[in-house]
């Protein structure tokens, strides 16, 4: 890692401040929820942007009590996880396939993939409901109401952009390490496991932190799958701060700071990686 | 060799998703299709009679009550009352009744689609008038019910001569104003209440405040001329037919002068959101706002220093209140004999038990609708929307009754908008609402 | 022989995920085309009358729907840029050998994870009471009014925070692609006397164009999506202005309860989008470097 480019010292301090400053003004809406979830609804009404009174927690208290936190925050991260996993497994495989069998068929089933994309959800939801329904009643295969199903549709709606991340990125390994393989008598599985699989980590990571978000936050679909309590997520279990008209702002606010609190953290511990790739590349 | 492998694995596919789409878009047997198996013989009984009414006295009989329920509903301020309360029916009676949950902007549509796919709830809210109308094929007759009898005149749900709805309550909305800043007594006619938004205006204070959410802009407000019709449905519907003009009624000229004075001489409604109406409000910078007793809760966290009292809107000397039931039960006709009796018995020890009755009136803060129950409402504008329902001074809710369903998000609320971030006349505003009916009726 | 296997390999990476897919997605999707020629009011037990193409002829005389198409397109043609050139700036940036690049990853992520309504709720604040008191205490008030209520800076609002919550979100993915370079070829080219510009222009965007078309694609997806930010921050207002098409289905398909028509729209939407897409995949395509 030599010097910057034509950059003294003190103007790349200037730089890193500057790019700092601008951050900070980026995130001064979070800032803002954070501030309002310590204020009560007067608080409020006097100054969105001023400081709370009191930095009392009681607000994130009574929210973890009425989301039943615990619970939520399982449910959650099964779902997520095990989405997740089912996702990045199945879209690699699919992608890599699609990328080094290239005919006529790999193509379309990548431009089915890619164009559902566009596909306002809105516009999905009676159907998708009544195929869920119509499997339920006819091949006895539990899907509504149930984490199991909730996964298998969070992993029906992630596949498309994780295969299209994939089918990106598969192109850039060099295909002679895989031939090199083959020779040597892997199987194509073996080839994908052992040595395309772990070359395309940096975008497993990238599926990985766009996915989370994703079905972290959702809210939509999970409204539709699951309506038993035991079963909700997170986002689902804040629905009691959003009545018709009145929202208990508050709690609304400490509730979103507890839903994006593991994100982040998760976040944290993914950038790892991504520091590490860069890294890696650099040294090379 | 190989293509043609694919190609038959394609086939499949499309097979299948061929079969499924026949299943669900032939017109007259989709429901037939899409009925769970174990609901399926039940649903047939009830849809070749029509209506389950006899149905449902003679498997009281024999039917014996689900053990489990789903209540679904939409007020999401009384949900953790609400799940006390059903807490409290599953140690008397061993029945688990579970409360599904969503936010109060998602219910209808949440609710529409559950319904049409057979994962519905036992019991369910909806607001009477053309929301309950468009699901008249999924409400039980409640005619069995031991104190239909009892619920006050015109409040529960009726189809076609069966009460199908329990209503929950009644809110009233007219002008909520400060006792210290306005004298009810002196405005009773239009040219008074516009009077009184120039004085306060000249005092240095907003005489009256709408707020931008579509309801609080314009849904509300606008009930008030279509109530004062001597027949607001047939009034409704000669307005979608183009029989009759908006902008051709005193009333609503009347309306439209009140409009215009509100737009020049309070703030901008567009501006201000629900909670700062209310904190205006509670700090007295606002005069009065136009709201119903529901607003209440929002003053919770004020010190508020003065009396408050709701008022009417007094377009053509109008001194009614407009007082309504906003939500009803249903039970869910589709589901199984069973549900539907527990969901009834569920409803009848809500109305009729002692504890059923104090969670209505304390827990949830209703205004009773059951002439055998008595208003012991604590908080100041129920007690005048009681006041009012008590003397009869009460005018009706077309908005919701009679008005094109989503005609007041989709339709009003742009027409609205341009109204008050454009200099247009009443005039031109009546004739935009005229045409806004006309749309959103076809 | 080989062959044969090369098939039932060809299965077994692909099929699985093919017909989940097929069964959440493709499915539903086909049944949405289905009801676009029934008159249906979207409640399971209400007549459906078929109606075969009406709902899309009518789909030509509805003025309120075009506009919100075509409020759709000048937002996500304007959308598509600022997050692109911002969220490539970004990751440009942290990237770099700048120190505060780990804190700065993490705040300029932040955003996206904010959603709904408390996302629109807090822009509307900034929009309505931050701006009128800017404009107040610094006079420019030809600036800083309450953009919400005027319709052409409505739109803009929308552009600027929805360019807010998507540039750190497709900075991930250009950082991803960023990364991908091989160390060694900017090193070369570092050697050869490569300056900044040259370097970035010559060597990175070659290099990052599947990054390119990705992000193009999923900020076009996005944008021509929006909802949640539109329902929040101006509800498609003032009269309109900024009612962009997701939620002009949405009103149509919930509110109005006309099922059938809003499934029309966006099969209409779908296929001209759809068709706009393809030709942009298939040109950033191209421009694509393959690694041998």
């Amino acid at each position: 890692m030599s010097g910057s480019y034509k950059l003294g010292k003190l103007g790349k301090m200037a730089g890193e401040l500057l790019f700092l400053v601008i951050c900070v003004f980026y995130l001064y809406p979070v800032f803002i929820v954070l501030i309002n979830s310590f204020k009560n609804r007067a608080e409020l009404y006097e100054n969105v942007l001023a400081l709370p009174n009191e930095l009392n927690f009681k607000y994130y208290a009574e929210a973890m009590t009425k989301m039943n936190f615990t619970g939520a925050f399982i449910n959650s991260f099964l779902v997520t996880a095990i989405s997740i996993t089912v996702i990045v497994v199945l879209s690699s495989m699919t992608a890599w396939m699609l990328v080094r069998s290239d005919g006529r068929f790999s193509r379309i089933i990548f431009m089915v993939f890619v164009s559902t994309m566009l596909i306002p959800f809105q516009t999905l939801m009676m159907p998708l409901m009544q195929t869920m329904g119509w499997i339920r009643d006819n091949l006895h295969i539990p899907m509504l109401n149930t984490l199991g199903g909730l996964i298998y549709m969070n992993v029906g709606f992630g596949a498309s952009m994780a295969v299209f991340l994939y089918h990106g990125f598969v192109k850039s390994i060099p295909i002679s390490l895989e031939e090199a393989a083959t020779i040597d008598g892997c199987s194509k599985f073996g080839v994908f496991w052992k040595i395309v699989f772990p070359m395309l980590k940096p975008t497993t990571v990238t599926v990985m932190i766009l996915d989370v978000i994703w079905i972290w936050n959702d809210y939509l679909l999970p409204s539709l799958v699951v309506s038993s309590k035991a079963l909700r997520t997170i986002p689902l279990s804040t629905f009691s701060f959003f009545g018709q008209f009145t929202r208990q702002w508050n709690m609304a606010m400490a509730g979103l700071m507890l839903t994006i609190i593991p994100v982040i953290i998760f976040y944290l511990c993914a950038q790892k990686y991504i520091i590490k790739g860069v890294a890696a590349g650099a040294v090379k | 060799m190989r293509k043609k492998k694919i190609i038959s694995i394609l086939l499949a596919i499309t097979l299948t998703a061929g079969l499924m789409v026949s299943g669900c878009g032939k017109a007259s047997d989709t429901a037939a299709s899409n009925k769970t198996t174990e609901k399926a013989a039940t649903e047939s009984a009830a849809d070749s009679s029509g209506t389950a009414a006899t149905e449902t006295e003679s498997a009281a009989d024999t039917v014996e009550a689900a053990k489990k329920i789903v209540v679904f509903q939409s007020k999401v301020e009384i949900m953790d009352q609400l799940e006390a309360l059903c807490e409290e029916y599953g140690k008397e009676t061993g029945v688990e009744v579970e409360v599904w949950g969503t936010t109060g902007d998602d219910y209808v549509q949440q609710l529409k689609i559950k319904l049409s796919n057979n994962q519905g709830p036992t019991v369910f809210s909806l607001a009477p008038g053309s929301e309950s109308d468009d699901l008249i094929s999924y409400l039980a007759d409640l005619g069995d019910l031991s104190f239909v009898k009892d619920i006050a005149a015109n409040m529960a749900d009726e189809k076609d001569g069966k009460v199908v709805g329990i209503p929950y309550t009644v809110e009233g909305f007219g002008v909520v104003y400060n006792k210290d800043l306005i004298n009810p007594a002196e405005i009773t006619t239009t040219d008074a209440f516009i009077q009184m938004l120039k004085d306060q205006k000249a005092a240095g204070i907003n005489g009256f405040s709408l707020s931008q959410e579509s309801y609080f802009l314009i849904g509300h407000i606008l009930n008030t001329p279509f109530a004062l019709q001597s027949d607001p449905g047939a009034f409704v519907q000669q307005v979608v037919n183009g029989e009759v003009k908006l902008q051709d009624s005193e009333d609503f000229q009347e309306f439209a002068r009140l409009m215009e004075a509100v737009r020049d001489n309070t703030n901008n409604p567009l501006e201000i959101t629900y909670d700062r109406e209310t904190g205006d409000f509670a700090t007295g910078k606002s005069a009065s706002i136009h709201q119903g007793n529901w607003c209440y809760g929002m003053f919770a966290d004020y010190d508020v220093n003065f009396d408050m009292g709701i008022m009417p809107l007094p377009i053509s000397g109008n001194d009614k209140l407009a007082v309504s039931v906003p939500a009803c039960w249903y039970v869910n006709s589709q589901a199984s004999e069973a549900e539907q009796l527990a969901g009834k018995q569920f409803l009848e020890w809500v109305y009729t038990s002692e504890i059923g009755q104090k969670y209505l009136i304390d827990e949830f803060g209703f205004i009773p609708v059951l002439t055998t129950m008595e208003s012991v409402s604590a908080d100041p504008l129920s007690q005048s929307v009681a006041e009012y329902t008590a003397e009869g001074k009460t005018i009706g809710w077309p908005m919701n009754t009679y008005w094109p369903a989503g005609i007041v998000d989709v339709n009003l609320v742009p027409v609205a908008e341009k109204f008050f971030t454009t200099d247009m006349t009443g005039e031109e505003f009546l004739a935009e609402l005229n045409e806004a009916f006309v749309t959103a009726g076809k | 022989m080989k062959k044969r296997t090369d098939k039932a390999w060809y299965a077994l990476f692909v099929l699985p995920l093919v017909f989940i897919f097929t069964t959440v997605v493709i499915i539903p999707f086909i049944i949405g085309i289905g009801y676009s020629f029934f008159s249906w009011d979207g409640i399971g037990l209400n007549p459906k009358v078929f109606v075969g193409l009406d709902n899309y002829k009518q789909l030509f005389t509805d003025i309120r729907f075009m506009d919100s198409a075509k409020h759709t397109i000048i937002f996500t043609v304007v959308a598509i840029i600022f997050i692109n050139v911002l969220g490539l700036t970004f990751a440009l940036i942290v990237t770099s050998e700048l120190k505060t690049r780990n804190i700065a990853r993490t705040m300029l992520f932040m955003p996206y994870l904010i959603g709904g309504l408390i996302l629109g709720y807090i822009w509307k604040f900034i929009f309505t009471d931050a701006f009128s008191k800017i404009g107040e205490i610094t006079g420019w008030n030809k600036i800083f009014f309450n953009w919400l209520l005027n319709p052409n800076f409505a739109l803009a609002a929308l552009i600027i925070v929805a360019t807010w919550q998507m540039a750190g979100y497709i900075m991930i993915i250009y950082i991803t692609g960023i990364q991908g370079i091989p160390g060694d070829v900017i090193e070369a080219a570092r050697v050869d006397g490569a300056g900044f510009f040259d370097t970035l222009f010559r060597i990175k965007f070659p290099l990052i164009m599947p990054s390119f078309t990705i992000c193009l694609f999923m900020t076009l997806s996005n944008c021509f999506k929006i909802f949640d930010v539109n329902l929040s921050l101006t509800g498609g207002g003032p009269s309109q202005a900024t009612e962009m098409f997701a939620m002009n289905i949405y009103n149509e398909i919930f509110s109005l309860n006309h099922y059938g028509y809003g499934q029309a729209k966006a099969i209409l939407f779908f296929i001209v989008v759809g068709i706009v897409t393809l030709i942009q995949v298939s040109i950033t395509k191209k421009r694509e470097v393959t690694m041998q």
